[in-house]
């Protein structure tokens, strides 16, 4: 996603801060699933549920609204036109 | 067993019914001029926008032996089966960073299977069949484990427990199979499309009102938590270990958090690299249609968690445990019980008809994408090169025929626990063309002879390793994790690992002898393509697009 072609001038050069904020909420996304010590613990209990499974449930409402971002954030590095070929 | 409730007996076969007659209007829904051509047949017309796809993919993904076997691993094992859970949640971050770019290539270029994006990027026909080959061998076992997956909720419903004559026990699941054979071969992917909104439909109601309506009748969800921690943590007398985990636990063996990270990530990397969830993707209209799906299919990982826990509540209720103790041990059977002792028998009969037709619909794709890779990688490729669209999607229609005859003869003859294994098998194997598919959507630079070397060390380590595993209780296929280091992780991941380094070190050698390295057809614009139409604007057919 970050690395397309060499062209010109690639998307990537012209929009530094998008694709650095995009690069960290994909990095961000998968290590807080699969770093397992954050969340692999019975307590602190939320209502009756135990941590652990209180935070796969919320963590899939989150995954969804950070990729909405990411697309969000996506537009804005190649707009209005989506793709550089074919238009 | 109990004998069958008319009540809901009656309730899933109307429904059945119901879902019979879709799957055979949906030859008619948006009907194309010529529907003889693989891009109807195969891929709905590749015309289906976001809302489409959602359902298509959804449908795809979440099978019915995901309802079933989930819940089945949690009830056996404990937390180490909500991996799918995490599994589910990672899959679409890092989906999203490739699949766009496989639906551009292949929609510029016309590629139907993945094996055809890996014939094009490397211009290796070997290459291409090693692909097609484990595509399709991963295919079959999953198909008959949607067949497996019926066979469940008919045993609970008592539908076939009692005839001694295996023809008559199996006759509800082979009527079932038969319905689904013709559908596809008439309807083609509009069937699984349009079978999806019911199917969807069906699983969210069920599941929504399971989750508020069982935890009441269980003594609320702390005791259903309760009585998990209180199983899992207390000892087998047969093993004189604990019977599972309720949280991963912090060890180096067993079903550690390495362990659960390992095949979440594995798992995840595999499954958009199934055949038939990249025929769903390929189905879609426009890219942003793909982009738009990985943002809203997180909401199925949201009932996949529900439904994980439906094998906490099946330890929490004595009966189920019963039953299920009673029918020799079979998890299997934990989700069907547990419905069948607490709903009432007409909500029974609606949440059964919902995982019998979650079955139909992913082993209805399943059966496309295994012909389309036959048809295009293997009789296109080697034995009829000039094979006219008409002609291939006529050997594609065949072609799910056969296959689906194969899983259902897997279904009824082997053992269950031969296709689970093999289902195992094929989560490590599919894994096994993740450099080949990935890799090749962002670089050229692997070597394509390269690329097969790794494969086939993958496909052995894999399946070696896989045999290995043994417990106290079982001394093969025990599991999908095996130790390495002293840290069990998930064999797959070990297997494409092990790809991967020898594609990295063999890649320069064979560069350095200048092997020859194949032409490449495919150019770096096209992977971030989104082409206006659907067909005859393709700059570079592939002989796919020569109208005939």
């Amino acid at each position: 996603m970050t690395e397309p072609p060499v062209r010109r001038q690639s998307p990537v050069a012209a929009h530094p801060v998008t694709s650095a904020a995009i690069t960290v909420l994909f990095i961000a996304l998968i290590f807080f699933v699969l770093y397992t010590p954050i969340y692999s613990s019975v307590t602190p209990k939320v209502g009756s549920w135990p941590f652990f499974y209180f935070y796969l449930l919320i963590f899939m409402p989150i995954t969804s609204v950070v990729l909405g971002l990411v697309l969000l954030l996506q537009k804005r590095m190649a707009p209005p036109a989506d793709g550089e070929v074919g238009r | 067993m109990s004998s069958v409730n008319a009540t809901t007996f009656t309730i899933v076969v109307v429904l059945f019914v119901l879902v019979t007659g879709i799957g055979f209007a949906a030859a008619r829904w948006r009907r194309a001029a010529d529907m003889m051509h693989l891009d109807e047949w195969g891929l709905g017309g590749r015309g289906f926008g976001t809302f489409i796809t959602w359902f298509l993919l959804g449908g795809d993904l979440y099978t019915a032996y995901t309802f079933i076997a989930v819940p089945a691993l949690v009830f056996g094992s404990g937390s180490i089966g909500f991996f799918a859970v995490a599994y589910t949640i990672l899959v679409f971050p890092i989906v999203l960073i490739f699949l766009p770019r496989l639906w551009s290539v292949s929609r510029v270029h016309g590629y139907v299977t993945p094996a055809d994006f890996i014939r094009g990027r490397y211009g290796s026909r070997g290459l291409a069949l090693a692909a097609a080959f484990t595509g399709i061998l991963a295919l079959m076992p999953y198909i008959a484990l949607q067949l497996v997956g019926i066979q469940s909720v008919l045993q609970v419903m008592g539908v076939n427990a009692n005839s001694a004559n295996s023809f008559v026990k199996d006759l509800p699941l082979i009527i079932a199979f038969l319905v689904l054979a013709v559908f596809t071969y008439v309807s083609g992917l509009r069937a699984p499309a349009m079978i999806a909104f019911v199917k969807d439909t069906l699983i969210y109601v069920f599941v929504l009102v399971a989750i508020f309506y069982l935890p009441t009748r269980l003594g609320g969800w702390s005791h259903i938590f309760g009585a998990a921690q209180t199983h899992f943590t207390s000892i087998n007398p047969k093993t004189g270990k604990p019977f599972g985990t309720f949280v991963p636990s912090s060890g180096s063996v067993g079903a550690t958090r390495f362990d659960f990270a390992s095949l979440a990530l594995g798992s995840a990397v595999a499954l958009f690299l199934y055949p038939h969830a990249i025929t769903g993707t390929l189905a879609a209209k426009r890219r942003s249609a793909v982009k738009r799906n990985m943002v809203l299919l997180p909401a199925y990982s949201v009932l996949l968690m529900l439904i994980a826990l439906f094998g906490y509540m099946a330890v929490a209720d004595p009966v189920t445990s019963a039953n299920i103790k009673k029918a020799g041990g079979n998890a299997q059977l934990a989700v069907p019980f547990l419905f069948q002792h607490l709903f009432p028998s007409w909500f029974t009969g609606i949440a059964f008809a919902g995982i019998i037709i979650g079955a139909l619909v992913p082993a209805a794709i399943m059966s496309i994408a295994a012909a389309n890779l036959f048809t295009r990688n293997v009789f296109k490729e080697f034995f009829k090169p000039d094979a006219s669209p008409r002609l291939q999607t006529q050997m594609s229609q065949w072609a799910s025929l056969v296959v689906k005859l194969g899983a259902l003869l897997f279904a009824i003859e082997l053992p269950h626990t031969f296709s689970i294994n093999l289902q195992l098998l094929g989560g490590v194997w599919i894994l096994q063309l993740a450099p080949m598919m990935i890799g090749g959507l962002f670089t050229r630079w692997f070597h394509r002879w390269a690329l097969l070397t790794g494969w086939f060390a993958g496909m052995i380590y894999g399946t070696i390793a896989a045999y290995n595993v043994a417990t106290p209780t079982t001394s093969h296929w025990a599991g999908s994790s095996d130790i390495v280091f002293g840290h069990s992780i998930y064999i797959g991941l070990t297997a494409v690992i092990i790809n991967l380094v020898i594609v990295v070190i063999l890649t320069p050698v064979l560069r350095a002898v200048r092997a020859p390295e194949g032409p490449d057809e495919t150019l770096p614009q096209q992977y971030t393509a989104e082409p206006d139409e659907v067909r005859g604007t393709t700059p570079a057919g592939v002989g796919a697009h020569l109208e005939g």
